[in-house]
């Protein structure tokens, strides 16, 4: 139903007459309610990946799935949190979230519930008639992923979303985001580059070689999590400072730093 | 959604295409007989005219001439309006007392449609050529003082503070961090008021002139041959294209070495 | 400390102004500035009267103002009804932008008031040639304004918007029109600002009514004190629309911060 699947997928892109490989054959499952986190050094296409499960980018060979169904166009069963927030800035909080409900045709009645529910998930209390710009960055990121969890989609699809934020709303965004995922199970699909991130948030975790892009291991970090129990651990620094976490990201930083060619930093 | 980039191919057959609608619609229109070739003549009698305006003279001159007419009273009053605004400009936006004397008299005029000048023009200066000079002066002089004045006032205070950390006096700091840091905004300035300047050039010639593309425009019309009319018209339109290209070529390569 | 720099700064204002008023009386009741050529604050506000209660050029004040209004809003309001969606669809759509464009390459380059000889020719000199200019002058600049308005939209919130299934129509009234409506108001602003002029321009060249005839008849009459009349109300008029459309603005988009 939610399964992500990407089969043999390479990507061409076409600049100035130039020919671009951005994906060299991507062969990933990802499966029901999995939360699996890509990483990897800039322009290894991780993003593109993401973009061709939302249907904004297509793959010059090979295909991408969603439920068994082949992607073709962006949809809300696919839902994106953007790392620019793509909040409509003429619309209240309240609008925003509503919007999709809108688009789906659910009817005026109906659609108050599920908004109010997710304001009060995402503690946006009080905030119902502000505008976008009134708000802070961690803010208008809660309210895009209100928006996007409020479509009930079968997947969800985040773009470097924590990007743009200073450190420590980065941090208090990754702890609320686990108790959502934790609460709303689906499958989720996160790009990052930051690798503690991808660890602390990612039950498997992809790392990508440089241009062109492939897959150079995917790390298990839910067994890890479930042998060590970092779930009792109230406080993303006390996860943090794991062993067993640090063994991770270490190893992880190690298969990054390969990527790096001599003479850079 | 349509965001989908053209092909080179697509471009050009609707570009064609586009075109062929217009001379093709008017072409059609002008044959017909519906209307008077006098009052449309086809695209080609209207070609046909302005070849013969530059052998023939009509209203006074031949098209060239008055071309140069315009073109003259045109550089007259930009010069003026340039020469004036940007200095002007500048300094108000470094002295604030200047801003404060001069903005409240400024914003009350420039309601005002530089057009509306024509009648003190006519009777100060008759048809001679401080008359059009005058109404473009008042078309091309807001831009010029605007974005000069903008360019100045806000110069990154980091600049300034630079300047005078290091000693320079007030006078250097205008003329080597004021003026150089105001170049983008005063020639973005310019080339708007070269553009109103031409466009109110033309309003000024169609009333106070005896000579010009607006007069010969005017006579034209007196005469009823709208071919003359359209004539004048490609000619404005064409100076205006070489007004702005040369323009936004000078604006780029200035943006250009200062590395924008 | 702000507050005393503005209460010096409108200080000074109004001392400019009103020097500046004191030195048109004083060079004009000296003869200075002949009185052919210019006219004293006492001759204006005697022509002020005049053409308020009595009349001047076949009409008082206010129906001049009307008859100069009444035009600029019709070819106003029809340029932009017509403007704005063109503008929309140009944005929007490569097809409409490639098809319609030589057609603007082509017209762009040509002064709105270089139409007056064309239209005075094709519909004489009454008030149809005078909204065909209008429309004519206030077309051009919506149209481009609200394509620049589409164009400048964040990739990323169309990309949102059909993330979120918004389906065409949705799409354009919920997202394309808000999102281009800043610079939407800038075409209306600067359509505005070409419409008073051309109007003026065309009721100078002839008009029966109107403000810029006031101005040709006072012309005319080597009246100068009631060109300044003239003068003074294009300005307030054409002030007061701008005005007014900033209000209409500022209303509409409730979200801007500036």
């Amino acid at each position: 139903m939610s399964e992500i699947v990407f089969e043999g997928v390479r990507r061409v892109f076409t600049r100035d007459g130039k020919d671009f490989l951005t994906l060299d054959g991507i062969d990933l499952t990802i499966r029901e309610r999995e939360f699996v986190a890509i990483v990897g050094p800039s322009g290894c296409g991780k993003t593109t990946c993401l973009r061709m499960v939302a249907g904004l980018e297509f793959p010059s060979e090979g295909t991408v799935k969603v439920g068994g169904k082949l992607v073709t166009a962006p949809g809300p069963e696919r839902a994106v949190v953007f790392q620019q927030f793509a909040l409509f800035p003429w619309k209240t909080v309240w609008e925003n979230i509503d919007f999709g409900l809108k688009c789906k045709g659910v009817p005026v009645a109906k659609r108050g519930e599920p908004i109010r529910r997710f304001i009060e998930l995402m503690s946006l209390q009080g905030y119902e008639s502000a505008f976008p710009h009134q708000l802070s960055g961690g803010m208008q990121q809660r309210v895009a992923i209100a928006r996007a969890y409020a479509l009930d989609p079968a997947v969800l699809l985040m773009d470097e979303p924590f990007g743009a934020l200073d450190a420590q709303t980065r941090t208090v965004m990754q702890e609320e985001l686990v108790r959502l995922a934790r609460k709303n199970p689906r499958s989720v699909l996160f790009i990052t580059h930051a690798v503690e991130e991808a660890v602390y948030l990612a039950d498997r975790v992809v790392v990508m070689t440089r241009r062109p892009g492939q897959i150079r291991e995917i790390i298990d970090v839910a067994s890890v999590r479930r042998a060590e129990d970092w779930d009792r651990l109230e406080h993303i620094e006390e996860v943090m400072d794991q062993a067993s976490f640090v063994h991770l990201r270490t190893r992880i930083w190690r298969l990054l730093r390969e990527q790096q060619q001599p003479g850079e930093h | 959604m349509n965001r989908d980039p053209l092909t080179a191919k697509e471009f050009w057959l609707l570009s064609t295409l586009g075109f062929a609608t217009l001379f093709g619609v008017w072409s059609a229109v002008a044959l017909s007989g519906f209307v008077p070739s006098q009052f449309l003549p086809t695209p080609w009698g209207v070609v046909e005219r302005m070849v013969e305006l530059t052998a023939k003279p009509f209203a006074g001159y031949t098209i060239q001439q008055h071309l140069v007419s315009s073109v003259g009273r045109y550089l007259l009053g930009f010069g003026l309006a340039a020469a004036i605004g940007v200095p002007l400009g500048l300094l108000m936006g470094w002295f604030r007392w200047l801003d404060d004397v001069v903005s409240p008299l400024f914003e009350a005029v420039r309601f005002i449609a530089p057009i509306a000048w024509v009648p003190f023009a006519a009777l100060w200066f008759g048809t001679g050529i401080g008359g059009p000079t005058l109404i473009i002066f008042m078309g091309a002089f807001p831009p010029a003082l605007i974005n000069a004045y903008r360019g100045a006032k806000f110069v990154e205070p980091r600049f300034i503070e630079a300047a005078q950390t290091l000693g320079a006096s007030n006078w250097r700091i205008i003329v080597e961090v004021l003026l150089p840091a105001s170049v983008p905004s005063i020639v973005a300035g310019l080339r708007i008021s070269a553009g109103l300047g031409w466009q109110s050039l033309v309003g000024a010639e169609l009333i106070v002139a005896s000579s010009g593309i607006g007069y010969l425009m005017v006579k034209g019309q007196a005469s009823i041959s709208t071919s003359t009319v359209m004539a004048g018209m490609i000619a404005i339109g064409s100076v205006g294209i070489i007004i702005d290209v040369l323009l936004r070529r000078m604006e780029a390569t200035i943006n250009r070495r200062r590395g924008r | 400390m702000a507050a005393r720099r503005r209460f010096g700064r409108t200080q000074i204002a109004v001392a400019t102004v009103l020097g500046t008023f004191a030195l048109w009386y004083v060079l004009t009741a000296t003869g200075v500035i002949s009185a052919a050529r210019f006219a004293s604050p006492r001759e204006v506000w005697a022509a002020l009267t005049q053409i308020s209660v009595q009349g001047y050029a076949d009409a008082k004040l206010w129906q001049h103002i009307l008859q100069s209004c009444k035009l600029v809003l019709m070819g106003f309001l029809a340029a932009i009804a017509v403007g704005v969606p063109l503008g929309l669809a140009m944005g929007w759509s490569k097809r409409a932008e490639a098809y319609i464009n030589p057609i603007f390459l082509l017209l762009r380059p040509i002064p709105p008031l270089a139409w007056i000889p064309l239209a005075i020719v094709w519909l004489g000199l009454g008030d149809a040639a005078k909204v065909m200019v209008i429309f004519v002058a206030a077309f051009v600049p919506s149209v481009i304004n609200t394509y620049t308005g589409v164009r400048a939209l964040e990739p990323y919130l169309v990309e949102a918007a059909a993330m979120l299934g918004a389906k065409r129509w949705t799409f354009i009234r919920e997202v394309l029109v808000p999102g281009a409506a800043p610079h939407i108001f800038t075409g209306l602003r600067l359509s505005l600002q070409a419409s008073w002029t051309t109007l003026v321009a065309g009721e100078l060249v002839g008009a029966l009514h109107g403000l810029g005839q006031v101005l040709n008849a006072a012309s005319q009459d080597i009246f100068p004190a009631m060109i300044l009349v003239g003068m003074i109300f294009v300005g307030v008029c054409g002030g007061a629309m701008t005005w007014l459309l900033g209000a209409i603005e500022k209303r509409s988009m409730p979200w801007r911060t500036s």
